[in-house]
C-alpha cells in the first residue's frame, strides 16, 4: 500500500462530490458542493461553526442516513468512482472502506485488543492469527504498539484521552479503509496529545486518503495538503493548503483567515 | 467545563470593560461590602439553614424508620432462640426425643408397605382386572339407569309408603317407571366386554328395577361372584407376595404398641415437665424475693415455699425412668421387627406380576435391609441417650436454620425448621426469574433498539401497567385460570415428555413462579430499558461507522455495555419476587414440606410453602409472644436479611460493571 509513483503523478480522486445539495428536512445545509479528494493526501475542511463541514464529512460515509429527514437532494457523492447512493451499494461495505474518527474519543468498553479487532470481527473475520496481525499492524500505525503491547487485554477505558483517540484511529484503520474521515479529532485533547496525532496524520497519509474537519487553522496548515473553506453551506474555496493560506483567491476566505469573523 | 469557565472569564472581562466606560457610581466602602449583611432569623436560626434542616430531616426519616424496623424485628425475634431452647429441653426431658429416635425411622414402614400394597394390587389386577372392570361397569350402568328414571322411581316409592295404599295410582306409577327404565336401559352405551346376551339380560333386568326390591339383579350377582373367584385365584397365584406384604405390615404392630405406650407416657411427662418449668420459674422468683426481703419471718416463709416446689423435679425424674427403664424391651422389639422384615424381604418373589409391580417390589426389596439397618442404628443410639443432657444453643440454631420440619400446633411436639420454607421460596423465585429474565430483557432490547416510536408508546405503558395490578387479583387469576390451564396441558398426550406431567396439584410452585414472573417483568423491563438507554451514543456511532449492522451493534456493543444495568435489574426483580406474599400464599399450594427433589425437574409442579406466605398465614392466629410467634419473627428477620443482601448485590453489580463511568 505504499505510495506508488505513477499514482502520484496522476492521482485519481478517491472521493468526488459533484454538485451536491444536502437538506435536513426543509432546511438546506449544503449548497452545490463540488470537491475532489486526492489519493493519499490530507484534505482539511475548515470554516466557521455551522458552515456544514461536518455534514459534508458525514456525507462521505453516509453517517447522515441515521438522521431520518436528512438527504442529498441534488448531485452525487462518488467513492472510488461509485455513487454511494446507488441502490446496489452495501452500506456496511462502504463504511468498511471509509473509516471514521470522531471528535470525542469513543473506544468501546472492551479490551484494547477487542476494540481494534471489532471492525474485522463484524465483517466476519474469525481467524485468530489474522486478527492478531491486524491488531499489531493497526496499533503500530497508530503509534500505540510499543506503549500497549504488554496490556492488550486491559480495558480501553483505562487509557489516557490521547491514547484513547489514537486507539480509535487504530480501530478505524484496522479494516484497511481507502479513506479515513476525521471529525475534529484533536478538539478534546491537550496540546501534547494533539501534537502526537498530527504527527500520526502525516504517517497515515502514506497509506490512506485522509479528510479532516478542523476548526483550528494552524492545524490545517500543519497537517493538510489541500484545504477546503466552507461558509454557510457553500464551498467558497478549495486549493492546495499553502496556496489557500498564503494567497487566497476569495475575499471571504481572506477575511476568515484574518479572523474578521469566526 | 473548560468552555464554560472560559466563557465566564470573557464575559467578566467584557462587563468590567463596559463598567469602565460608564460613569462610576458611588461605591460603598470596601469593608462594609465584605461584612455579612444582617438577616432575619427564626428562633435564632438562619432561614436558609432551617430549610436545609427541614429537607435533611425528611430524608433521614426513611433511614430512622428502617432502623426502627430492624430493631423491632430483632426485639421480637431474638428471644426465639432461648425459648426454642427451653422447648427442646423439655422435649428431651420428657422423653419425647427418646420415642422419636425409634418413631421417625419407623415411619418409613408405612411408605414401604404402601408401595408393597400397590405392587400387590397391580399384580392381582393382571388376573382380575377384567372381572373387576365388568363388575364395576355393570354397577355404574345400573346407577345410570336409576339416575335417569329417578323421578318416577321416587314418586312410586312415596306412593308405596303411603297408608292406605292406592293400588290404582301405584299401577300407573309402576307403568311409568317401567317405561322410563326401559328407555334409559336402551339408551345406555354398553362396553365391548359384555357379550350381546349379557347386554340383553342387563337391559331386561334394569328395565324391571323397582324401588321395593333391594336385591341385586341376577347378572350383577353373577359378575360379583365372577370377580370374587378371580380375585381368590389371583391371591393364591401371588400368595407369596400377598403374605410377604401382610407380614411386613404386621411386623411393625408389636413395636408400635410398645412405642405408643411410651409415647403416651412421654406426653404425660411433658405436661409434668411444663408444670415443673412453671414451678421452677416461680421458685426462682420466690428465692429472689427472699433474697431482697428484709423481714426475717417473711424471708423464712418465702424460702420454705420455694423449697417445697422442688420436690416436683424428683417426680419428673421418676417418670423419665419409667420410659428409659423399658429401653431393653424396646430394643428387643426393634430387633424382632428388623428380623421379621428382613425375612419378609427375603421371601418377596423376584418376578411378581406386571412390570410396574415387579419394579416396585424390587425397589422395596432393596430398601428393606436399608430400613432394618436404620432401625438397628437408631436402637443403638437409645443407650447413649440422656434425659438431662442440656441442649446447647448451637443445636437450637442448627435446629432452626437446618431443621427440615415446620410443625406447629402439634399434640406431640412443635418444630420450627426453616428449610422447607426456604426451599419453597427459592425454587419459586428461581422459576420466576428464569421465566421473567428472557422475556423482560428481550422486550427491553426490542423496545429500546428496534421499536418505532409508536410501538414504544404502546409497549412501555402497557408493561408498566402490570405493576398496577393488585397482587391479590393475580393470585385469583392463578387459582382460577393458570392452575386449570397447566393441569389441562399436563394431560395432553403429546406433552407427556415434560417431567412431572401429568400433574397432581393445580396450585404448585410452577404456577406461583409464572405469576411472580409476570409481576417481576415491569421492574426488570423498565430497569433494563434504562440501562440500554444509558449506553453512550458515541459507542453506537463508532460501531455504525465501522460498518456494523444494527444487530451487530446491539449484541456486540449496546448489550455488553448495558450488562451491568441489566444484571442489576434482574437482581432487583429477584428481590421483588422473594418478598412477594399474596400470590404465593394463594397459589403456591401451601404444603409445608421440602419438595421431593428426587422427582427431578418435575419437582416444580409440587406444592410448597414460602417464607412470606407462612408469616402472612400464621401470624394472625398465634398468641403474641409465644414461641410460634417468635419463630415467625425469626423468619421475618431472615427474609429481611435476604432482601438486604439481594439489594446490596444489585448495587454492587451495577458499580462493578459500570465501564463507561470509569
Amino acid at each position: 500500500m505504499s505510495a506508488d509513483p505513477t499514482a502520484q503523478s496522476t492521482p485519481p480522486p478517491v472521493v468526488q462530490v459533484r454538485d451536491m445539495d444536502f437538506c435536513y428536512g426543509a432546511s438546506q445545509a449544503l449548497f452545490d458542493i463540488s470537491l475532489k479528494v486526492k489519493y493519499h493526501r490530507v484534505t482539511a475542511l475548515i470554516g466557521p461553526s455551522g458552515c456544514g463541514k461536518s455534514t459534508l464529512l458525514r456525507c462521505i460515509n453516509r453517517m447522515n442516513d441515521r438522521v431520518p429527514s436528512a438527504r442529498v437532494t441534488k448531485g452525487e457523492v462518488l467513492v472510488k468512482g461509485k455513487n454511494i447512493h446507488d441502490a446496489d451499494v452495501d452500506l456496511t461495505q462502504l463504511r468498511k472502506q471509509v473509516g471514521m474518527v470522531f471528535q470525542k474519543s469513543n473506544p468501546f468498553p472492551k479490551s484494547i485488543y477487542e476494540n481494534v479487532a471489532y471492525g474485522l470481527r463484524i465483517h466476519g473475520e474469525k481467524n485468530k492469527s489474522v486478527l492478531d496481525e491486524a491488531v499489531e499492524r493497526s496499533l503500530t500505525h497508530a503509534a500505540l504498539w510499543e506503549e500497549l503491547k504488554d496490556r492488550l487485554h486491559a480495558n480501553a477505558l483505562a487509557l489516557s484521552g490521547g491514547q484513547q483517540q489514537r486507539l480509535c484511529i487504530a480501530r478505524a484503520i484496522a479494516t484497511v479503509p481507502d479513506v479515513l474521515l476525521m471529525d475534529e479529532p484533536c478538539s478534546a485533547l491537550d496540546p501534547i496529545s494533539t501534537l502526537k496525532i498530527e504527527e500520526l496524520m502525516h504517517q497515515l497519509a502514506h497509506e490512506f486518503t485522509v479528510v479532516i474537519v478542523t476548526h483550528n487553522m494552524q492545524q490545517a496548515v500543519r497537517v493538510s495538503d489541500y484545504t477546503a473553506f466552507l461558509h454557510l453551506g457553500k464551498l467558497i474555496e478549495f486549493a492546495p493548503t499553502e496556496e489557500l493560506f498564503t494567497n487566497p483567491r476569495e475575499k471571504l476566505t481572506e477575511a476568515y483567515l484574518r479572523g474578521t469573523f469566526s | 467545563m473548560f468552555s464554560t469557565a472560559g466563557f465566564c472569564l470573557i464575559s467578566g472581562e467584557q462587563a468590567s470593560r463596559r463598567m469602565n466606560s460608564l460613569p462610576t457610581p458611588s461605591r460603598p466602602p470596601l469593608r462594609s461590602v465584605l461584612l455579612r449583611s444582617r438577616k432575619r432569623t427564626i428562633l435564632g436560626l438562619d432561614p436558609q439553614k432551617l430549610i436545609k434542616y427541614f429537607f435533611g430531616s425528611n430524608a433521614s426519616v426513611a433511614i430512622i424508620v428502617l432502623v426502627l424496623i430492624m430493631v423491632f424485628l430483632l426485639r421480637e425475634g431474638i428471644d426465639f432462640l432461648p425459648t426454642y431452647q427451653r422447648e427442646l429441653q423439655t422435649y428431651r426431658r420428657a422423653g419425647l426425643e427418646f420415642c422419636d429416635i425409634i418413631d421417625k425411622p419407623l415411619q418409613r414402614n408405612q411408605a414401604l408397605s404402601s408401595s408393597l400394597r400397590q405392587a400387590v394390587g397391580a399384580s392381582l389386577e393382571t388376573l382380575s382386572k377384567q372381572a373387576r372392570d365388568r363388575r364395576d361397569a355393570a354397577f355404574l350402568l345400573k346407577r345410570q339407569v336409576e339416575d335417569k328414571s329417578a323421578r318416577p322411581r321416587e314418586s312410586l316409592r312415596q306412593a308405596l309408603e303411603k297408608t292406605p295404599p292406592a293400588p290404582d295410582q301405584i299401577e300407573v306409577l309402576r307403568a311409568e317407571l317401567a317405561v322410563a327404565s326401559t328407555a334409559a336401559a336402551k339408551a345406555l352405551k354398553y362396553p365391548a366386554f359384555f357379550s350381546a346376551a349379557e347386554v340383553e339380560q342387563m337391559q331386561r333386568e334394569f328395565s324391571a328395577l323397582t324401588p321395593e326390591v333391594t336385591d341385586l339383579p341376577p347378572l350383577l350377582l353373577i359378575l360379583v361372584e365372577e370377580f370374587t373367584v378371580k380375585d381368590r385365584e389371583a391371591r393364591t397365584q401371588f400368595a407369596e407376595l400377598v403374605t410377604a406384604q401382610e407380614e411386613f405390615e404386621e411386623a411393625a404392630e408389636p413395636l408400635q404398641e410398645v412405642l405408643d405406650e411410651l409415647k403416651a407416657k412421654a406426653l404425660e411427662t411433658k405436661e409434668k415437665a411444663v408444670e415443673f418449668e412453671v414451678l421452677e420459674i416461680n421458685r426462682q422468683r420466690l428465692l429472689e424475693a427472699a433474697a431482697t426481703e428484709t423481714d426475717p419471718k417473711e424471708k423464712a416463709s418465702l424460702t420454705k415455699e420455694a423449697e417445697e416446689s422442688v420436690s416436683e423435679a424428683v417426680n419428673l425424674e421418676e417418670s423419665i425412668k419409667e420410659i428409659t427403664g423399658r429401653t431393653a424391651e424396646l430394643r428387643e422389639q426393634v430387633e424382632k421387627y428388623a428380623v421379621v422384615i428382613e425375612k419378609a424381604a427375603a421371601v418377596l418373589p423376584k418376578d411378581a406380576g406386571t412390570g410396574a409391580a415387579r419394579k416396585m417390589v424390587n425397589e422395596v426389596r432393596e430398601k428393606i435391609p436399608e430400613h432394618a439397618r436404620e432401625m438397628r442404628a437408631a436402637s443403638a443410639t437409645l443407650e447413649d441417650w440422656r434425659w438431662d443432657k442440656p441442649v446447647s444453643i448451637f443445636r437450637v440454631i442448627g435446629a432452626f436454620f437446618f431443621g427440615t420440619q415446620w410443625i406447629t400446633n402439634s399434640s406431640w411436639q412443635d418444630f420450627y425448621g426453616f428449610v422447607p420454607l426456604l426451599t419453597g421460596s427459592l425454587v419459586i423465585a428461581a422459576i420466576a426469574i428464569l421465566i421473567a429474565t428472557p422475556v423482560s430483557v428481550v422486550a427491553a432490547i426490542y423496545t429500546n433498539q428496534f421499536a418505532s416510536e409508536r410501538e414504544k408508546e404502546l409497549i412501555k405503558p402497557v408493561i408498566e401497567f402490570i405493576q398496577a395490578i393488585p397482587s391479590v387479583v393475580l393470585g385469583f387469576i392463578g387459582i382460577s385460570l393458570v392452575g386449570d390451564l397447566i393441569k389441562d396441558f399436563s394431560e395432553w398426550s403429546w406433552l407427556q415428555w415434560v417431567p412431572g406431567f401429568p400433574i397432581q396439584e393445580r396450585l404448585n410452585m410452577f404456577n406461583a413462579g409464572c405469576l411472580l414472573a409476570f409481576m417481576a417483568v415491569p421492574t426488570m423491563f423498565s430497569l433494563s430499558e434504562d440501562a440500554l438507554n444509558n449506553v453512550p451514543r458515541a459507542y453506537i456511532d463508532a460501531s455504525d461507522a465501522l460498518g456494523a449492522t444494527k444487530l451487530q451493534t446491539v449484541f456486540r456493543v449496546i448489550v455488553p455495555a448495558g450488562i451491568s444495568g441489566i444484571l442489576s435489574a434482574i437482581l432487583l426483580g429477584l428481590g421483588r419476587v422473594v418478598g412477594e406474599t399474596m400470590v404465593v400464599l394463594l397459589v403456591a399450594g401451601n404444603r409445608i414440606a421440602i419438595p421431593d427433589f428426587s422427582a427431578g425437574p418435575g419437582v416444580i409442579f409440587q406444592p410448597a410453602h414460602t417464607l412470606t406466605g407462612i408469616i402472612a398465614q400464621e401470624l394472625g392466629e398465634v398468641s403474641r409472644g409465644s414461641s410460634h410467634w417468635q419463630a415467625l419473627f425469626m423468619v421475618g428477620i431472615v427474609l429481611f436479611a435476604i432482601s438486604l443482601l439481594v439489594n446490596w448485590c444489585a448495587r454492587a453489580v451495577a458499580r462493578r460493571f459500570e465501564p463507561h463511568k470509569a
